[in-house]
């Protein structure tokens, strides 16, 4: 076992405890903050995996953005300091039974594929990451990557609209 | 329009700032400006400012006089009660009685330096004077008597 | 000439050719995370002390001036306090996250650390997306202070955290895109690209006007984020007590001030790299001579010397302009610093496309 492989199966192993762990607990602050630390683990996979662009833009988007938000909602809601009661056995086993079969239908689905390994030279540089979405050929992403700019458009100036105080008819 | 505002705005809020950032950094280069007094390594060239009010105190000139009548004006004018006279009554060769003072009591761990004391005073016999190490192991200590032993009032002083 | 280049590459040379990889790798991190953790404390203590001495001078005062020579040790006394004091933690507050959140804060800004180049060929993690990693990381330190105000269970450092969050979250965005204008100018987010690119020259002065708005707007919005005054609402000290630190004392307190400082001297170094050129000594267009002697300045004080004026001017804010209200804090960025850094970030794009910087 190389010490790269060491690196891989702590880094999943914290993952996957860290998740475990924020399903579990019963004070909702805490299981935001195990959430956070599942997906900054995630970001050292990336980081392992060399796609170090990735990798920041999973810390950016999920660690400093919805992390965040979730954090602000949880402070602003009452109450949210108490411990949460424990729920009942039926829920308990349901929720495992969901988690067990969501986990062996992602499990077949991968199964089918056969995954051969990226050779050695691989880039993931961000200049080629932005190479390629701004790609309108074969592969390219320049569509999807307009469609999404439009959206978030849309979203920034309905958050604008919504935020923007009514003045007073004019007179 | 709104430009215009938005960018004069943003003009004359960095001018002030700007302005701001001057006046420190000219604290900053010229040192001599600090008035920060090392207190005990300066304590022989210490120079306190001229209103600086410390404790009452009652001048009394080269001959041992000093401009108390002992109106109690001063007395009267005490928030606290930090003064206290005692009068008695002279003869003068003439042979009328005359009022002067026999103690001037002052209170020093009762005074707030208010200066009512010193502007009620009709004859300007007592004054605020710029000490303040007033420190003390007894609390008795505090209370002065402010008129010298054998002084007398100065002639001419009504 | 001896320089830090010669010596991290004699020490690297050294390990690889008596170790094996991994055991060689191995005691790189050992090296470097000494070395980190001792560059933390002397910063420590010496931003302390200048900001100390610094704060006097501006406010006509004289300062430390008692412990050891011109009160030079002051901040070493202090430490030894720290170190004695009893680390309380209140009762009802959340003990493991309220004992986390020290060391998260202090562990991000470590991690900022790495793709910082102190000097030619001194860097620890030469990483292709350098600036990028920076803002990132740098947007986890929020949860440490929303983590310390939260399980504190005290309404100041909760609302202190609040406000810190409202902050840190909203002025990343104009400290994003001033960055962002450096980058497009450089075509590269790797940090030793951005510093060769200014080589003949800083971006300051070769990028015109745009630049220059770019790096108020950046120094603007990194004292924001470091929470320092005139944005220091998360601890102000007058209106919450000191905030999401209100709890802590002892040496967990002392993390959170180290930690302020060595973000202060983090995003310095930033703003040094992108725009003054990092450690590449001021060199002007072709003249020669001039060059060659800027070129006899060692890179690392060339380095500290530009990061530790940057650090002077925040501490010149913090000492000059009375804190905002949070409203004015959000009107000054949604309302001027963003739109502003916007067609700004254009106005850098048109200048990079067509050519015209120097």
């Amino acid at each position: 076992m190389t010490g790269s492989q060491i690196i891989f199966y702590v880094l999943s192993a914290a993952i996957l405890g860290l998740a475990v762990l924020s399903v579990t607990t019963r004070k909702i602050f805490r299981a935001a903050i195990w959430l956070l630390f599942t997906l900054v683990g995630i970001a050292g996979l990336y980081f392992w995996m060399d796609v170090a662009f990735i990798a920041a833009v999973q810390i950016i988007v999920y660690v400093g953005g919805i992390v965040v938000l979730i954090i602000f909602s949880i402070f602003l809601t009452q109450q949210s300091g108490q411990e949460m009661p424990a729920p009942p056995l039926l829920r308990k086993v349901a929720a495992v039974l969901a988690a067990v079969s969501g986990l062996t239908l992602s499990a077949l689905l991968l199964n089918r594929h056969s995954f051969t390994p990226a050779d050695a030279d691989f880039d993931a540089g961000p200049e080629r990451i932005g190479m390629q979405m701004l790609e309108t050929g074969a592969g390219g992403f320049a569509l999807p990557f307009e469609a999404v700019s439009i959206l978030l458009l849309a979203a920034m100036i309905g958050c604008i609209v919504i935020a923007m105080k009514t003045k007073p008819a004019a007179i | 329009m709104f430009l215009k505002q938005y960018i004069s705005d943003v003009y004359q809020g960095v001018k002030s700032l700007l302005r701001g950032m001057r006046r420190t950094g000219y604290y900053f280069t010229h040192h001599k400006e600090i008035i920060t007094q090392e207190y005990p390594d300066n304590r022989d060239t210490l120079v306190l400012a001229e209103r600086f009010r410390g404790e009452v105190v009652m001048p009394h000139d080269e001959n041992n006089e000093h401009a108390c009548t002992g109106c109690t004006a001063c007395e009267l004018a005490c928030p606290n009660a930090t003064i206290k006279i005692v009068t008695r009554f002279d003869v003068t060769p003439e042979g009328k009685k005359k009022k002067a003072i026999d103690t001037f009591v002052y209170h020093l761990e009762l005074c707030t330096m208010c200066n009512l004391c010193v502007e009620a005073c009709p004859t300007s016999a007592i004054k605020m004077a710029p000490t303040f190490e007033h420190s003390v192991t007894d609390r008795s200590k505090l209370i002065k008597k402010l008129n010298r032993p054998g002084s007398k009032i100065r002639e001419g002083v009504e | 000439m001896l320089s830090l280049e010669h010596i991290t590459n004699a020490v690297h040379q050294w390990l690889y050719g008596n170790l094996s990889e991994g055991w060689a790798l191995f005691a790189e991190f050992v090296i470097i995370g000494v070395l980190a953790i001792s560059l933390f404390s002397i910063l420590g203590l010496v931003l302390i002390m200048m900001e100390r001495k610094v704060s006097a001078y501006m406010q006509v005062r004289i300062g430390p001036n008692r412990v050891g020579k011109k009160g030079m040790l002051q901040t070493v006394a202090d430490t030894l306090k720290l170190i004695v004091k009893e680390g309380l933690t209140p009762d009802g507050a959340d003990k493991f996250l309220f004992n986390l959140a020290p060391f998260v804060v202090m562990v991000v800004a470590m991690v900022i650390l790495a793709p910082i180049a102190f000097a030619k060929g001194f860097q620890i993690w030469d990483v292709n997306i350098g600036v990028l990693f920076v803002t990132a990381v740098s947007s986890v330190s929020v949860i440490g202070i929303l983590m310390a105000g939260w399980a504190s269970n005290n309404k100041y450092s909760l609302l202190g955290a609040m406000r810190s969050g409202a902050q840190i979250v909203s002025y990343e965005l104009s400290a994003g895109l001033s960055i962002l204008c450096i980058v497009v100018l450089t075509g590269s987010l790797r940090i030793t690209d951005i510093i060769a690119a200014q080589e003949n020259g800083w971006w300051l002065f070769k990028g015109h006007i745009p630049v220059i708005i770019a790096f108020v707007i950046f120094l603007i919005a990194v004292t924001a984020e470091t929470n320092r005054a005139p944005f220091d609402l998360a601890e102000a000290e007058s209106e919450l007590t000191a905030g999401f630190h209100t709890e802590y004392s002892g040496m967990k307190f002392a993390l959170f001030f180290l930690a302020e400082y060595v973000n202060v001297f983090i995003v310095c170094a930033i703003g040094a790299t992108l725009f003054l050129g990092g450690w590449m000594p001021l060199h002007i267009g072709h003249w020669q001579g001039f060059n060659h002697v800027m070129d006899y300045i060692p890179s690392s004080v060339w380095f500290l010397g530009k990061t530790f004026f940057l650090i002077f001017v925040i501490m010149w804010f913090r000492w000059t302009f009375p804190r905002l209200r949070i409203d004015q804090l959000l009107n000054l960025e949604w309302k001027y610093l963003l739109p502003i850094s916007m067609i700004n970030l254009l106005l850098v794009t048109v200048i990079a496309i067509a050519g015209w910087h120097f």
